[in-house]
């Protein structure tokens, strides 16, 4: 039986620079899979491939039964519909308050019109707990509050799979939690597939059901959490107790 | 071998990358104009461009860019009035003829040209690091996601209300220019402005002249600049390098606009322009 999402052989490069070398990783459906691995080699990249923000150079890349490497621009509406993605910088629209960011996939992808949208955004709003900023533009709220309503933004279209981009980045212990127990909540009440890239020990060990660890640009080891801290790995060792020093090739240090 | 190996390679790179960026660029324009189309065509105001975008852009560019434009094209209009009646008063000492070729010329060439240049500058920078900032942030990124064509929702607007507001400054910034000549010439050479204001020259090809080129002016400077923002990479030095292009590009485009236009124009005047 094939995964729920698939990366076969994924090459990527940037200026001739190879970036992904024929990465392979499977994702079973309702899991929540984290990518870790060092600053530049590649984890953000993975996820946006499979959206269509970056094609790849070589491989494939499929999605519940199709592949998705090779749609169109203008194909990859119905697969954004499916699979939300909360960028790592929140990316709300500055000239629109919250509840008109999250209207907004509401009424492209969801056809509702814009008073119908506005109504629905603030129930979704109210799933995190920002419904008394609705009206508030995103300059006038902090990290915290501008990342959960990006997530609202994203739950909106009730996707099956979200793609979280460092997630926790920025944000103090407390609120991380709660961003941390929001995504497992995803996947135990409604089965959403979560498919996290994370540098956060606590949002690893707290929440993933498997970690894939990212190394010169393959997935080194696929393992749970557990089998991860417990692995004798000397590069996996030297990532998840963060030593200067080891095994591990670093580029630029 | 090697040393002539890579220096093809890199002129081949760059004809290469020049090609593609050339053709990203009238996919832009292309798309824009689409985007246009679709606007008209959709219900909820066109494919995401947001409430009240359109009046926030002809604000941004029109309302302020005035002060620049009237400032600018004022003090052009005196210089190049106070050097023509420098030069006239040496060879001929006759003035007669001043205000009626300053007006030809204006209207025919420098009153759009100029004033596309200014708006280059103004409004080309603005737009692209506006849009860059947004490319690097990831927002645009966000905006596919949403099932929004970037290309509807940023540049559409700004591309209307540049070629509304190109028009209507050229207009205004020509006027100030005529009559800060006419003020010059009247005070600084003794020019009665009866004589320095005769309209007796300009035809109607000029005006006509006058409107392509505001328009095709306008329409060149947020694509041109947009296109840059879209390409921004990285962090903020990206956007500055957007932002650089832009300026650039936006004011070579009116140059060669410029260039273009006035010869078909000569080319259908049989000379006579």
């Amino acid at each position: 039986m094939s995964a729920y999402i698939e990366f076969r052989n994924v090459a990527k490069a940037f200026s001739g620079k190879a970036v992904l070398r024929g990465m392979n990783l499977a994702i079973d459906k309702g899991e929540v899979m984290f990518i870790i691995g060092t600053s530049g080699v590649g984890k953000s990249v993975t996820i946006k491939h499979l959206i269509g923000l970056l094609r790849i150079d070589a491989g494939e890349i499929w999605f519940d039964g199709a592949r998705v490497d090779q749609l169109p621009e203008r194909s990859l509406a119905p697969l954004r519909k499916r699979i939300g993605m909360v960028f790592q910088s929140s990316t709300l629209f500055d000239s629109m308050t919250l509840a008109e960011n999250v209207a907004l996939p509401l009424r492209k992808h969801g056809k509702l019109s814009h008073k119908d949208a506005l109504v629905e955004a603030r129930k979704r709003l109210a799933q995190v707990y920002m419904d008394d900023y609705a009206d508030r533009f995103p300059a006038e709220l902090s990290d915290g509050m501008r990342k959960r309503a990006a997530i609202a933004r994203t739950l909106a279209l009730a996707p099956d799979v979200v793609l979280f981009d460092e997630p926790t980045t920025g944000l103090d212990p407390v609120s991380a939690r709660r961003v941390d127990r929001l995504i497992r909540e995803l996947a135990d009440t409604l089965g959403v597939t979560a498919v996290v890239v994370s540098h956060d020990p606590p949002s690893i060990f707290g929440i993933a059901d498997r970690v894939a660890f990212l190394y010169q640009g393959i997935v080194h080891v696929v393992a749970t959490p557990d089998a991860l801290r417990a692995s004798a790995d000397p590069i996996v060792q030297q990532f998840i107790t963060g030593q200067s020093s080891g095994p591990m090739e670093t580029p630029g240090f | 071998m090697s040393y002539f190996r890579t220096r093809i390679e890199a002129i081949g790179g760059a004809v290469l990358g020049t090609s593609r960026a050339a053709l990203e660029l009238w996919l832009v324009y292309v798309g824009t104009i689409a985007g246009i189309v679709r606007g008209f065509s959709r219900r909820h105001g066109g494919r995401g461009r947001p409430k009240g975008e359109l009046v926030r852009q002809l604000h941004a560019i029109g309302n302020r860019s005035l002060v620049f434009i009237i400032v600018t094209l004022g003090f052009i209009g005196m210089v190049m009035t106070y050097q023509a009646c420098l030069q006239l008063g040496r060879v001929t000492g006759d003035y007669s003829q001043v205000g009626s070729q300053f007006l030809r010329l204006l209207i025919s060439d420098f009153g759009p040209t100029l004033s596309g240049m200014m708006l280059a500058t103004r409004v080309g920078a603005g737009i692209a690091a506006e849009i860059g900032s947004m490319k690097v942030t990831e927002q645009i990124d966000a905006l596919r996601m949403s099932g929004v064509l970037p290309i509807d929702y940023l540049i559409v607007p700004r591309f209307i209300a540049c070629v509304v507001m190109t028009l209507m400054l050229t207009v205004l910034g020509s006027m100030v220019m005529y009559a800060a000549g006419g003020l010059t010439a009247q005070y600084s050479f003794g020019v009665n402005p009866s004589t320095f204001y005769d309209l007796s020259f300009v035809r109607g090809r000029h005006l006509v002249l006058f409107v392509v080129k505001a328009l095709a002016y306008g329409a060149a400077i947020p694509v041109v600049a947009g296109f840059c923002g879209l390409r921004a990479r990285g962090s903020s030095e990206g956007v500055g390098w957007a932002t650089t292009a832009a300026v650039i590009g936006s004011s070579f485009a009116v140059i060669v606009l410029d260039f273009i236009i006035s010869a078909v124009a000569l080319f259908l005047a049989d000379g006579d322009l």
